[in-house]
């Protein structure tokens, strides 16, 4: 047995010794679990609902009577997101956006119910997810087992007298940290263990879970290594823990808070009212179908009868009206995929922001991280809003063909279309999405905890030199 | 006096102490500032939303204020804006502002497949939760207390000084040191929060309350202080335990009764009305135009026998189907709003146990940008929704032409009145705890004083 286990060996009995420090990693343990469950309960809740109210609207959709098709476009449809299966981990984002679209013609609506809307101030505390129990609570408990493990020594005179006898810097520190790390592994074990459990099942896929255990592992780490270097340089454990509670305060608590409203003010993102305005008035610019005169119109209707060989209007197989629409919508959803890209564009820079700041606080890379491979994050939630949209198009513009194709053929004061048809319309179908689609954000923010691990590494280093020579 | 200002030297030759009163000083005066940034930011987005509104609306009026205008189309085009600025208080204590729609355009069709309508938020920085002076009085507060307080025993035990001090003549050494303690953290948090409610002319009874809040939860901190210092032998533990109070009480047991809450009662209703609210209106397209007159005339009889219309479309049939698909679920509406304000009687309920979730909901009730803030500018919505239809209806069913001229009197949007208040019982349970845990501090105190002197 080396020198450095048998350090750490002694380090495990001595917190085995600190009741108050058993009771608290216990606590901990029993909290990721009850978070595990508690949450893996929520998220297959959420899931039946959101299920039960797509099948419910779908099935809805299928019941509506004989109508022109026009009205059914106004009927829309409503899509609900699904929750994605190791969402249960981490929420990210979730509670925040609306999980239910309305879609309709020519209008993009919001998304709307998002569960923090519903709730009281109490979810703003934080949710129960193991994700923040990791996130915010374990480097607390890390801090709580790892303040005194040097300043302890230094305080009762042992760690003069242990490196008197030979003992090496390097060696007392790597026997410290190793028994931190240890905890700190041995903590994240239970959720490790429901995460893999999920892979296994195949219901997560092992890529993602693997690189987010790879994340939490290396975030508890970084706090091992703080805990014990801290420990190492300050004069008393008292000391040692007002210092780590306060690099835990700030990176933690303090500047995930205050960076989004700095970002906030330097990039504004407009109101829905704003876009929406603008929107109209754009439209209004390229032409007016009402107007007999509009030149955008007139070269339309140009182009559509010279498509059908046909001089007049009245002579198309086709409902002219029906064929205005569809180019309506297809400009007015151009119209609005330019605004919802700006709008994203504007909150990908709110966020870039915050995430340059990840190298002073490593609890907003380890969030990334964590979002992004649970699917819980801003990109998993436009994908969404992507594929909404895009069926939006697709469903209003097979009512249209249907509008200007079957309309003339039916005729009459109050010409309808018949029931069969509107289960030919399209049904949204959610493509679940694949957190390493874009790998990238996510390579970022574990290079920057590497980058937080390697820079603690260097400083152990030095800091073992230190105590060393110290001591002789 | 004069052990007054020792007693305070004593704290300001202690790095810990100033560094710590300091800090606070500067979180407080950093959260007040950026409080009152971002609801500036929110009064410039009204009123940049309102000039666009007003150039929007001078165009419907222009398209459709014909002199044989028809009212149905002004209806039907118009939207009007509808805002809610932050009252003065909402700078220091900005709740769900940041996730809550504070601007909303509706017009004279359902007002319920309108009113949930969400606002552009970047979800991932609303995240963290909001940086604000009820943030950092409810979290940061509470560890500055501990780091003054947590070894005003143990720390005399350690520097051998405790039995010299007890021994002094004179009365009222620990109530000097704590009572010092406490005013000078409440004096750091208080200032700050004092100038930006003078700068937003806030309230002076809402001010005041707020400051009150403070007080009761700092000294709820100071009590819980003392106790876990007297019980524990060395200063080190002390403050571990007092931290890991703190954890407890303001990080996991808040979490654990927010889940809890948000299981028992669910919300799903605001989903159920808008599906039966759809369903209703279209429905009406597919049955006779008089059934849904019927059911219109329940609530409108002054419009029985002006319902009929050549031809197959009339705008008043389509206003007066919009307007029966909201009375159709008004049961629905009813019942989400309870299950609303059912979560938040809950929350309010945890505050009984919990002093920092009553600190937070008395704060933002104070305030009035909690839930029930929101509500209230829901029912202004509602209420002017209401006056809007109303206004329309003569036109549509006498068939009055609706002129440019009308469209300059069409009801506008009056801000609510603010509809913040003191609210008692959170105040009451806080003052209780509190009370209690500093009555149990002294008393252990003046045991250990006794106990020691012996």
């Amino acid at each position: 047995m080396s020198a450095a286990t048998r350090i750490a060996r002694e380090e495990w009995r001595a917190l085995l010794r600190n009741r108050a420090g058993v009771i608290a990693t216990l606590l901990l343990v029993a909290l990721v679990l009850v978070a595990s469950f508690v949450s893996i309960e929520r998220r297959d809740r959420i899931e039946a609902d959101r299920a039960r109210y797509q099948a419910s609207v779908d099935a809805g959709f299928d019941r509506q009577p004989d109508r022109h098709p026009h009205r059914m476009v106004h009927y829309g449809q409503f899509v609900f997101r699904p929750i994605a299966p190791l969402a249960f981990f981490d929420a990210g984002i979730d509670s925040y956006t609306g999980n239910t679209i309305f879609l309709e013609g020519h209008r993009q609506n919001s998304a709307n119910f998002a569960e923090a809307r519903q709730s009281s101030l109490l979810l703003r505390f934080g949710q129960l997810t193991p994700a923040f129990v990791l996130q915010t609570l374990a480097p607390l408990l890390l801090i709580f087992l790892g303040f005194a493990s040097v300043a302890r020594e230094r305080e009762r005179g042992t760690l003069r007298l242990l490196l008197a006898q030979g003992l090496d810097g390097r060696t007392l520190l790597g026997g410290k940290l190793l028994a931190q790390a240890a905890v700190a592994l041995a903590v994240a074990a239970p959720a490790f263990v429901v995460l893999a459990g999920f892979a296994l099942a195949g219901v997560a896929g092992w890529g993602a879970t693997l690189l987010l255990m790879l994340g939490y592992a290396a975030w508890l780490l970084l706090w091992a290594l703080l805990a014990v270097l801290v420990s190492a340089w300050a004069h008393d454990s008292r000391a040692a823990l007002a210092a780590l509670i306060g690099l835990w305060l700030i990176g933690v608590i303090l500047l995930p808070r205050a960076l989004p409203e700095a970002a906030a003010a330097q990039v504004v993102l407009p109101t829905r009212i704003e876009t929406e305005i603008a929107l109209h008035r754009d439209l209004a610019r390229i032409g007016d179908s009402h107007d007999p005169d509009d030149p955008y119109f007139n070269g339309f209707r140009q182009q559509v009868l010279a498509r059908y060989g046909v001089s007049r209007i009245e002579d198309l197989p086709v409902q002219y009206a029906g064929l205005v629409g569809m180019e309506g919508e297809r400009l007015s959803t151009a119209l609005y995929a330019r605004a919802a890209a700006d709008s994203a564009g504007r909150e990908a820079r709110q966020n870039r922001f915050v995430h340059a700041f990840a190298a002073l606080s490593p609890l907003i890379a380890i969030r990334q991280v964590s979002m992004a491979l649970t699917a819980s994050d801003p990109a998993a939630h436009l994908d969404f809003l992507d594929q909404a949209e895009a069926f939006r198009y697709r469903f209003v513009q097979t009512l249209n063909r249907m509008q200007a194709e079957l309309i003339p053929h039916i005729g009459g004061e109050d010409p309808r279309v018949s029931a069969d048809n509107w289960k030919r319309v399209p049904r949204f179908a959610y493509r679940s999405y694949d957190p390493l689609r874009d790998a990238g954000a996510i390579r970022r923010s574990l290079l920057v905890l590497a980058g937080w691990l390697a820079g603690l590494g260097l400083l152990f280093a030095v800091t073992a030199r230190r105590i060393g020579r110290v001591a002789r | 006096m004069s052990r007054l200002s020792a007693e305070l030297r004593l704290i300001l030759r202690s790095r810990m102490g100033v560094g710590s009163l300091l800090l606070l000083l500067l979180l407080s005066s950093l959260a007040v500032w950026s409080g009152i940034a971002q609801m500036e930011r929110q009064r410039e987005t009204i009123a940049r939303v309102s000039g666009e509104q007003r150039r929007d609306f001078a165009g419907v009026a222009a398209t459709h204020g014909k002199p044989d205008g028809d009212a149905g189309y002004a209806a039907y085009y118009s939207f009007l804006l509808t805002h809610d600025a932050p009252p003065p208080l909402a700078f220091a204590a900005i709740g769900q502002r940041d996730i809550q729609p504070f601007v909303l355009r509706v017009r004279a069709l359902g007002l319920q497949q309108q009113l949930y309508d969400a606002e552009a938020i970047n979800a991932e920085l609303a995240l963290p939760g909001v940086f604000d002076w009820a943030f950092v009085l409810v979290y940061l507060a509470p560890l500055i207390i501990i780091a003054l307080m947590h070894d005003l025993v143990t720390g005399e035990r350690e520097g051998g000084r405790l039995r010299l001090l007890l021994s002094l003549p004179g009365q009222g050494l620990w109530r000097r040191r704590i009572g010092l303690r406490y005013a000078l953290v409440l004096f750091a948090l208080a200032v700050p929060f004092a100038v930006g409610a003078i700068v937003t002319h806030a309230p002076v009874a809402g001010t005041a309350a707020m400051l009150l809040v403070a007080a009761l939860y700092l000294a709820f901190w100071a009590g819980c202080a003392l106790l876990v210092g007297t019980a524990m032998r060395a200063s080190a533990s002390a403050a571990a335990a007092l931290i890991g109070c703190w954890i407890l009480l303001t990080l996991v047991v808040p979490t654990l009764a927010s889940a809890a809450i948000a299981r028992a009662i669910p919300a799903a209703k605001g989903i159920d009305l808008t599906l039966a609210q759809r369903e209703i209106v279209h429905h009406g397209w597919d049955i006779a135009k008089q059934d849904t007159f019927e059911r219109f005339f329940l609530n409108h009889p002054e419009w029985r026998g002006r319902e009929g219309f050549e031809g197959r479309f009339h705008w008043k049939w389509l206003f007066a189907m919009h307007q029966v698909g909201d009375e159709a679920v008004a049961r629905d509406v009813a019942a989400y709003r309870a299950s609303l304000i059912a979560r938040e009687r809950w929350s309010e309920r945890v505050g009984y146990l919990l002093p920092g979730v009553a600190a937070q909901g008395a704060l933002h009730r104070i305030a009035d940008t909690d839930p029930f803030g929101q509500f209230a500018y829901q029912d202004r919505i509602a209420a002017f929704h209401d006056r809007l239809r109303h206004f329309f209806y003569p036109y549509l069913f006498t068939d009055r032409p609706f002129t440019r001229a009308d469209f300059a009197r069409m009801p506008t949007f009056a801000p609510r009145l603010p509809s913040g208040a003191v609210p008692a019982a959170p105040l009451l349970a806080l003052a209780v705890v509190a009370a209690l845990l500093l009555s149990a501090g002294s008393r252990r105190v003046a045991r250990i004083s006794g106990a020691d002197r012996a």
